[in-house]
């Protein structure tokens, strides 16, 4: 199954579905029109560019996540992963902490631990890292629903990342001065 | 004179009497019509469609399997665009949930019955179960007016891929998955989605009914399976499983019969 956009093409592993977005940059209307809470994201800030984020999961994802999965991980069973790819604006590309590679990083086993997650569930391990690939800056979050499992985990995890391809970004917006996904300037 | 006016009264009685009788068989065919799922649609479509589009689709109680289709054909996995524009790929093929796959469209006049009926907050699926509603591509439908009518918490995706694979014949048509097996389990249609739902929740349980002798049969030979080298158990279980499959009962007479009599016919 292959899912496509944003310059972004992941050939999902058996097993996995996703999803790849820009957050709307008023999420509140449309909950506020239908008459449920808060969301999870908050408004754009008025010159915030909204960059493209992937969820991909070995679960049902819920229509109401987080950037970093928050709303979809309290779902997660023991055998779940979720991986979240969030790019970030191409001013941060190329830096050392977005340092350039080939490819999206693999993730370790060491790399998980119940400390490194965005919030903290009970029995779940996660893990960050940072990259610039083909000029776009990625941050990598995964989650495995199982810490003592993160050896196996990790692998399904890896594996996706193994099956994603970064091509170029959206194209710039009326308006927009710095598009992301450019190519950085050295 | 008197004659004339009576002609005149007896002509205007039999003129009444065969508009009447008109007007009873135009009834007739109205309703037999409307039993049929053509209907009196006096609601006017909620949009027009452009030339080209495919036409609304009209409802019918008890459509048959596209194509003939069995009830137990593969199913596929659905990808496609959110109505916030996000690509989503949603696993239907192998899922840990059954999937019901409900494919609607804005400009379908029944479908407004479903639209409602999603939006009900009392609205109970079959347990483990999960929803998708499923519209046309968006240069086939109105963004503007799914954005009305989608429900809050209910995934909505454009995908014609998902109607070709699926070979829905119209709009309302509902798809039940079996997630772990990877097949339809139901299929269909009717004037309401409380009636579809009933419809495929009855064929699950049905079943689920005729699966049951085979899992007690199962149980009962792994529990008189005993100690024995886990090559022999497996192999054993095996031919158990093929037996079951065919048909063959613990104590079916078949098992019975002297193999002469089996090779001699």
């Amino acid at each position: 199954m292959r899912l496509a956009g944003h310059g972004l093409t992941i050939e999902l592993p058996p097993g996995w579905e996703g999803t790849i977005g820009r957050r709307p940059a008023d999420p509140g209307a449309t909950t506020a029109a239908a008459g449920v809470g808060a969301p999870r994201v908050a408004p754009a800030l008025p010159e915030e560019q909204l960059l493209p984020v992937a969820h991909l999961a070995t679960f049902p994802l819920p229509a109401d996540r987080g950037d970093f999965g928050s709303g979809a991980v309290d779902l997660m069973a023991a055998a779940d992963v979720f991986v979240a790819l969030v790019e970030y604006g191409p001013e941060c590309a190329n830096t050392p902490l977005f340092a350039p590679q080939p490819r999206l990083p693999q993730l370790k086993p060491g790399q998980f631990g119940a400390a490194r997650l965005q919030r903290v569930q009970k029995g779940q391990a996660g893990a960050q890292t940072f990259c610039t690939v083909g000029g776009r800056a990625f941050c990598i979050y995964a989650v495995v629903g199982s810490a003592h499992r993160s050896a196996a985990l990790s692998r399904q995890a890896n594996a996706v990342l193994a099956a994603t391809e970064v091509g170029l970004g959206d194209p710039p917006e009326p308006g927009e001065s710095n598009p992301a996904g450019a190519p950085a300037t050295p | 004179m008197t004659a004339l006016v009576a002609v005149e009264a007896l002509v205007l009685v039999l003129l009444c009497v065969l508009v009447a009788g008109l007007l009873r068989s135009h009834a007739t065919i109205l309703r037999k019509l409307h039993e049929l799922g053509a209907g009196l649609d006096d609601q006017p479509p909620r949009t027009g469609r452009a030339r080209g589009e495919r036409p609304a689709s009209r409802p019918h109680p008890e459509v048959p399997s596209p194509g003939g289709r069995r009830a137990s054909a593969p199913a596929h996995d659905v990808v496609g665009t959110s109505l916030d524009d996000e690509a989503v790929a949603v696993r239907v093929v192998g899922a840990p949930t059954d999937t019901l796959l409900v494919f609607l469209s804005s400009g379908c006049s029944t479908c407004g019955a479903y639209w409602e009926a999603l939006a009900d907050p009392g609205l109970t699926l079959p347990p483990a179960t999960r929803m998708v509603v499923i519209v046309r591509d968006p240069q086939e439908e109105h963004p503007s007016l799914l954005g009305e009518l989608a429900p809050s918490g209910v995934q909505v995706l454009h995908s014609t891929s998902a109607w070709d694979d699926y070979e829905v014949p119209g709009s309302p048509y509902v798809v039940l998955v079996d997630g772990e097996a990877g097949r339809l389990r139901g299929e269909g249609t009717a004037v309401t989605f409380d009636q579809v739902l009933s419809m495929l929740t009855r064929a699950g349980d049905d079943a689920a009914r005729a699966a049951r002798p085979m899992a007690e049969a199962r149980a009962g030979l792994e529990a008189r399976r005993g100690d024995k080298a886990a090559a022999d158990a497996a192999r054993e279980a095996a031919v158990d499983d093929e037996l079951l499959a065919a048909g063959v009962q613990p104590g079916d007479p078949s098992l019975y019969r002297p193999v002469d009599e089996e090779v001699g016919g």
